[in-house]
């Protein structure tokens, strides 16, 4: 049985946090084994769902098989690149090696690589799960969860690693490097001049030892990459109400198509009840204080803009979902809503109609 | 405290908060007041020209109006830019930076688009005007969202870290000199009234004033709703309005009202906390739909330009 990847893309604030908890809900009540892992360096996950997460699955209450954790890349990279390594000398080489200590402890950008990684690594110590739900960084960022595995494998199986670990393998070969007029010594002063020579050796290192730990992450990156590439693989483009949002979503649709992938639904969300703008239409404004003016317009303005990113929107991919705001829910009421919303997005994926008309505001 | 305005100023927010129509708006205002400005992001596609009827921005910039222009970096090009036109090296650029394997080292590499972004800022920002006869008085930079946003102002420690020789070397101690002078780089954080936004705005100012050891520049309050929403103490939305609907949309106004409230609370906390933490303070920008204006990106930008005017002007 193969496990069913759902990836939730989108802008910023468009609420794909609280849209995959609820959808994790959803998938879980309808008796999945789900795993929800949040690669949001800003760890919202545990607001949505009233529960402190951290880097090992946890149990969430209200839903008997649902997991959730959420992405702590340091740790977990940490953790991978020292279990392949025996020796304590070893693993002191590794932590102390600048190029990895930069990686481990800086930048936010090898959130997605690993993510990919957490991810195969979850199915395999859990094989019986059926779905993974995954809420990826903002924008650009989400899109990086599904491209880099593919690069990096290919700069992992490539050449330039290669002649890394030959340099890495004593001084023979750094003269050989120097004096060489081979494509690999080319390229390797070529890089020395860009980095310093130093630098190259020092990277050189990295990648000797890495070597053990290395093989298994580079077969979980296959694995993530045929994952996401699998047929079964759903992605969901989340939007909302926002002037920008239909342009928005589609420069991500575009750089998916770049690659092949293609989203599943856009998913609409915050949307509101079109009947209040039909009476809106023949309220007295005259009897209107400066407030109620001021709100009545909001709602007004609110409704013309939705109107035209739901229009916009359905060009976007195959379904198109709405889902309505839920406003100032308390977390005691919070599991339980996001458990009904859940439900009707995946009866809404699953239905053979294109338009979900259980969550269409009208 | 008198209005420091330095040569970069960058706007950093999470996802969502509006940076692309505050950065466009600032690069207007700036514009206005007689500098060369640029808006330069870092977008998948530049969404800026498109809101003006023109097509989106690259690298090198192209003009939206008197005095303001818009770019867009790209890694590739600008990698280009730098080994073929900066450091006048077309072969090495063709046989090993643009070579398959080296390639592949750039593509998967954590770090190096940040890298070159601020490199390029530099570069626009000192060489621009000889090497290719774009003149700046000011960049406005449309950041990534805070995650990545921020980590730009992790890079120089980074670099030093790193004890790069080589062309890197010099590179690192140009962007290192840049981002510590304050006359030359400053940020603006850019906020909204809810919780997530407000929460991460309150622990990405501290961070930024400690890795820039100067406070942010100050905070603009995209979408504030202060000024309208009054504080009260009954429940509900505004009776003269409510009063007049069926009872099923009363409830559904009662919800957007009381997102409005909670978004007034939001507001009125975030300020609080902020109080004192930036140089220029919180900047509220009132939000566009409690107005009766077209909801067009294009006009949105040109209302909130009239907004920073004021507040430039109340800091002069």
């Amino acid at each position: 049985m193969t496990t069913r990847l759902h990836v939730l893309l989108g802008d910023g604030g468009v609420g794909k946090t609280t849209l995959a908890a609820s959808y994790a809900f959803g998938l879980a009540r309808r008796g999945g084994r789900v795993a929800l892992l949040s690669v949001d360096p800003a760890r919202r996950l545990q607001g949505a769902l009233g529960l402190a997460l951290t880097e090992d699955a946890v149990s969430v209450p209200g839903a008997a098989n649902l997991h959730a954790a959420v992405l702590m890349p340091e740790t977990t990279l940490r953790r991978w690149a020292t279990a392949g390594l025996p020796s304590a000398s070893e693993r002191d080489r590794l932590l102390n090696n600048r190029f990895f200590r930069v990686i481990a402890d800086r930048l936010g950008a090898t959130t997605d690589v690993i993510a990919a990684v957490r991810v195969a690594e979850w199915i395999e110590q859990d094989p019986s799960l059926t779905d993974v739900v995954i809420d990826t960084a903002p924008g650009r960022s989400g899109i990086e969860f599904l491209l880099r595995p593919g690069a990096l494998v290919a700069l992992l199986q490539g050449r330039l690693v290669m002649w890394l670990r030959r340099l890495a393998g004593g001084a023979s070969h750094a003269a050989e490097v120097e004096h060489s007029h081979g494509l690999s010594a080319r390229v390797l002063r070529g890089l020395g001049h860009v980095a310093g020579i130093e630098m190259l050796v020092e990277l050189a290192a990295l990648v000797s030892v890495v070597e053990q730990p290395f093989h298994q992450v580079l077969s979980r990156l296959e694995q993530a990459e045929a994952w996401i590439r699998q047929a079964s693989t759903r992605i969901l483009l989340v939007t909302t109400i926002r002037e920008d949002a239909v342009p928005a979503a589609r420069v991500l649709r575009d750089a998916l198509r770049h690659t092949r992938l293609a989203p599943t639904a856009v998913v609409v969300n915050q949307t509101l009840s079109t009947d209040l703008g039909l009476e809106l239409v023949h309220v007295d404004e005259s009897v209107l204080d400066a407030e109620a003016l001021a709100v009545m317009q909001y709602v007004r303005g609110y409704l013309e803009i939705q109107s035209s990113v739901l229009a916009d929107a359905r060009a976007l991919a195959p379904r198109l979902i709405a889902v309505p705001s839920l406003p100032g829910l308390d977390s005691d009421l919070r599991r339980d809503k996001l458990g009904e919303l859940g439900e009707r997005l995946c009866a809404a994926l699953t239905n053979s109609g294109r338009d979900a008309a259980s969550t269409d505001p009208g | 405290m008198a209005l420091i305005l330095p040569k970069i100023v960058f706007i950093l927010g999470k996802g969502g908060v509006g940076r692309s129509t505050v950065s466009a708006a600032l690069g207007m205002e700036l514009a206005r007041r007689g500098d060369r400005t640029l808006v330069f992001g870092w977008t998948v596609s530049d969404p800026i020209n498109p809101w003006f009827g023109l097509p989106p921005a690259g690298l090198t910039p192209s003009e939206l109006s008197a005095r303001l222009s818009v770019g867009n970096y790209g890694l590739d090009q600008t990698l280009k830019l730098y080994f073929v036109e900066h450091l006048k090296l077309p072969r090495f650029y063709k046989h090993v930076i643009n070579g398959v394997h080296v390639r592949r080292l750039i593509e998967a590499a954590p770090g190096i688009g940040e890298l070159f972004f601020i490199g390029h800022l530099w570069w626009l920002s000192t060489l621009a005007g000889a090497e290719a006869g774009l003149h700046f008085d000011r960049i406005v930079v449309d950041a990534p969202a805070t995650g990545h946003g921020a980590s730009l102002f992790d890079l120089p420690a980074v670099l030093s870290s790193l004890q790069a020789t080589g062309l890197l070397g010099v590179e690192a101690e140009r962007v290192i000199g840049m981002m510590s002078d304050p006359m030359r780089t400053g940020a603006f954080v850019v906020s909204l009234p809810e919780e997530l936004a407000a929460e991460e705005t309150v622990e990405l100012v501290p961070r930024l004033t400690q890795r820039m050891s100067r406070p942010p520049l100050g905070v603009f309050v995209n979408r504030s709703v202060t000024g309208t929403i009054t504080s009260r103490e009954e429940p509900g939305s505004p009776e003269s309005l409510a009063a007049q609907l069926s009872p099923a949309s009363r409830t559904h106004l009662d919800g957007v009202y009381g997102e409005l409230q909670g978004r007034a609370g939001f507001e009125r906390a975030l300020c609080k906390v902020l109080q004192g933490t930036t140089r220029h303070g919180v900047l509220p920008l009132t939000e566009q739909l409690f107005g009766t204006r077209a909801h067009h990106p294009r006009d949105i930008v040109h209302s909130l330009a009239t907004e920073i005017r004021a507040h430039l002007d109340g800091l002069a």
